[in-house]
């Protein structure tokens, strides 16, 4: 009996250790203090880099009804260190929990710190790191990030974490911005043939902005006032092998993403011109749902291309009164007339790809692998110094779905006589 | 051996022979073949499988012969008492280091991906006495549970691998034969191993409700496990491209990506404990085959008993590399190579002494008697 009893006891006594020994990993939210946006830039020492964090409190906003943290929603704090893991400890000194990464949204760099060729080993910390998830996403900003994220104040999203969460999704939604993840960051750099385009974006107004077409600003251009923040989200910044070489503009970020497969977009408000008198501009919802048909023939001296792009197009004004709903020979030349505009724009943009920025900005390489049987024989073609040469051509496979909801607007109405 | 509570039947033993040799695809076997093929290593599992197909389909044909005999019976009555020892004895060591440095490298897993500060002793500690528990059950209780677990993980990997799909670009696996076919060839016969565990598996014959069922159940469980490796390895290059080359674990770091849809992230939480679960299943029958060989080998009946002493062996081997590198890159590779083209030869040897004395004419004659 005796022995039963020890044996029992210590079997208790085992499996309680069994079960601590989970705690080992234990952490409290509590004690945890979540950098939301990391910020990276040149620091004045050498080989040293500027940390911006941008600490988020979980407390505020959690309560519903009463209750609620007067506390503020967010922390931002910058200081120098050698690398953004080690500045975890250093965080510590000013900062009272534990800094995790763990949900870190955002890493904004610099703009001059993104076309520095060092910035890519700095980047590549991300990767070691245990916390950091690929699904982040990279950005660059006009000024110092340490100024991005303080004068970045949204007014009503005031909890960081789902300020940029929303941002960024709608942001890629409208196409504006490319989806630029981490996980594409270091897969277009490791893969070494084709350029990341990271989101552009300023927490500062421009100086007397000029007014352009809705897609064709960049950050900082947008003419935006009102009782509202000034953080703009539009634009890509251009990275060949992980180093910044250009930025696009809103509307090339917008004909990319729409190439892209890759990439979700899901609501692209346009304008295009009307081809009917007036010369004004239709207002179209272009919507993509089957993948590009890509063709190339890469045995001559001079590759040839060939994109076929399925899209589909909604028709949300009709600013010169064209009747669509009896004759089809307008539709056709409203069709005819989207076709053409779209394809001038592609033209533009691959030339744009192929002479200034020497590769295409985004996964096209992978496409022309299958022309090949072993990757040697790819590595003979030599994508890098042939896309600038190849002839590339667009077929814009465009289906009107829909030509509006009202099929008449009144006639004599407001119209400029 | 009739009043034994049961035997393990068809289903148990395809879930355990798929638990261990699918469980391949979420630990590092994908490096090891990686640096060589690039992205035609999805091509691997199969001509691979295809390779071992022979060997073992020779040793399989060879056990037939004798009526619910395992493997160490077999091949000592073969091959004479002292060369079979000898043979016997070096399945026994090979199987033994692969045992200790594959839990190493689940326990780096578990380190670097879920625990990072607790110790890797600890870690290792309990990997390896709830196994020895698991194991000491008998390998009845291993081929229950893992039957009862069967459809969650691999229900749980095939939702994983699916929801990878999303950030995918199927042309990736382009260009088609990756660094040239005669190369994969060559790794595909260097790297058999993955279906290693088969060879092992013909221990269990006794154990086995039929001759009939061991090897319809080895035959489903091996072309099951070629598919879902090789699948899950294509995956991974459609997934991650060339960046599958740096990654040591791409099935820990895809669960860590991936999302259902944009409410639900983080979902390593999910699968974690369900390959967990996988991970005990599977070094629990390991350590279970691996006592009954030294059990077989020093003639020791209740080998059983013998299951917590082995496994504490075993976590010494384990612990002597220093770092995850050590036993990944340096020691993980050489074993897979020498393990597969070992396993492969001894089988092929079995069959053509049983050829060549003649057991397979006499088995003519008997049945035509």
């Amino acid at each position: 009996m005796k022995k039963t009893k020890i044996v029992c006891k210590s079997l208790l006594f085992l499996a309680t250790v069994f079960l601590l020994s989970g705690c080992w990993d234990r952490k409290e939210l509590e004690d945890r203090a979540y950098v939301i946006g990391l910020g990276l830039d040149h620091s004045k020492a050498e080989d040293k880099i500027k940390v911006t964090m941008l600490i988020g409190n979980p407390e505020v906003g959690s309560v519903q009804g009463g209750g609620g943290s007067t506390e503020k929603p967010r922390e931002i704090l910058s200081f120098d260190a050698n690398d953004f893991l080690s500045a975890k400890s250093t965080a510590n000194v000013v900062i009272s929990r534990q800094i995790s990464y763990d949900l870190l949204k955002i890493i904004v760099v610099s703009e001059e710190l993104a076309k520095d060729p060092k910035f890519v080993t700095w980047i590549y910390d991300a990767l070691r790191d245990r916390e950091i998830r690929l699904n982040a996403h990279l950005a660059v900003s006009k000024e110092k990030p340490s100024d991005y994220f303080q004068n970045s104040h949204p007014k009503m999203e005031t909890r960081p974490h789902k300020y940029f969460d929303y941002m960024i999704e709608h942001g890629i939604d409208n196409g504006l911005i490319p989806d630029s993840t981490l996980f594409r960051f270091f897969k277009t750099t490791n893969r070494g043939t084709d350029l990341f385009l990271a989101m552009y974006t300023t927490a500062k107004k421009g100086k007397n902005p000029e007014i352009k077409s809705e897609d064709e600003y960049t950050a900082g251009q947008l003419n935006a006032t009102g009782e509202i923040d000034h953080t703009q989200f539009i634009g890509s910044a251009v990275f060949k092998d992980g180093v910044m070489i250009d930025k696009l503009n809103g509307q090339e970020t917008r004909l990319v993403n729409i190439l892209d497969d890759t990439t979700e977009i899901r609501e692209i408000l346009a304008t295009y011109k009307d081809p009917f008198p007036d010369n004004q501009k239709v207002a179209v919802r272009i919507m993509k749902t089957e993948n590009n048909r890509v063709e190339m023939n890469l045995k001559g001296p001079k590759p040839k291309i060939h994109i076929t792009l399925p899209v589909q197009f909604e028709i949300l004004t009709n600013p010169s009164r064209t009747d669509y709903a009896k004759s089809k020979k307008n539709q056709e030349i409203l069709k005819k007339s989207l076709i053409d505009q779209t394809e001038t724009l592609y033209e533009y943009l691959f030339k744009k790809t192929q002479t200034e920025l020497k590769g295409a900005p985004y996964p096209l390489s992978i496409y022309s692998r299958k022309y090949f049987g072993t990757i040697e024989e790819f590595k003979k073609f030599n994508w890098v110094k042939s896309y600038p040469e190849a002839d590339i051509t667009v077929k814009a496979d465009i289906q009107i779905i829909d030509y509006g909801k009202v099929s008449k607007t009144p006639k004599g109405k407001g119209k400029a006589s | 051996m009739e009043n034994q509570p049961g035997k393990l039947g068809i289903r148990e033993y395809s879930a355990i022979a798929i638990f261990m040799t699918s469980s391949k695809l979420t630990d590092d076997t994908v490096a090891l073949i990686y640096n060589q093929l690039q992205n035609a290593s999805w091509m691997l599992p199969l001509v691979s499988g295809g390779i071992f197909f022979v060997p073992l389909f020779l040793l399989l044909k060879t056990l037939t012969l004798y009526k619910n005999k395992n493997l160490f019976t077999v091949v000592q009555q073969i091959l004479g008492k002292h060369i079979g020892f000898i043979v016997c004895l070096l399945i026994f060591v090979i199987s033994s280091t692969a045992l200790s440095f594959d839990s190493r490298a689940y326990v780096n897993i578990i380190r670097s991906f879920y625990f990072t500060t607790t110790p890797t002793i600890i870690l290792y500690a309990i990997l390896m006495s709830v196994c020895a528990y698991g194991a000491r059950k008998g390998i009845q209780h291993i081929g229950s549970v893992s039957w009862l677990l069967f459809f969650y993980s691999i229900g749980a990997i095939i939702l994983a691998l699916f929801l990878c799909l999303k950030d995918s670009i199927l042309q990736s696996i382009f260009p088609i034969w990756g660094s040239g076919k005669l190369e994969i060839l060559k790794q595909s016969s260097l790297k058999t191993s993955i279906f290693a565990d088969f060879f092992l598996f013909t221990l269990l014959i006794p154990y086995l409700t039929s001759m009939k069922d061991f090897r319809k159940g080895t035959w489903i469980s091996y072309a099951f496990s070629m598919i879902l490796i090789s699948g899950a390895f294509m995956i991974y290059i459609v997934l991650f491209d060339t960046s599958v080359a740096g990654l040591g674990y791409p099935f820990h770091t895809a669960i860590r990506f991936i999302s259902i849809g944009n409410f639900l992230s983080n979902v390593e939480t999910l699968f974690f404990p369900i390959w967990l679960t996988a991970t005990f299943i599977r070094f629990s029958a390991f350590l279970y085959l691996c006592a009954l060989m030294f059990g077989h080998l020093l003639k020791i009946k209740d080998f059983e008993f013998l299951i917590p002493s082995l496994a504490t062996v075993y976590l010494l081997i384990g612990i002597i590399p220093d770092t995850p590198f050590d036993v990944s890159l340096v020691i993980r590779s050489k074993i897979v190579n020498v393990a597969g083209l070992l396993f492969a030869s001894i089988s092929m040897i079995v069959w053509l002494t049983a050829w060549l004395k003649g057991e397979f004419k006499h088995e003519k004659n008997k049945n035509s008697m």
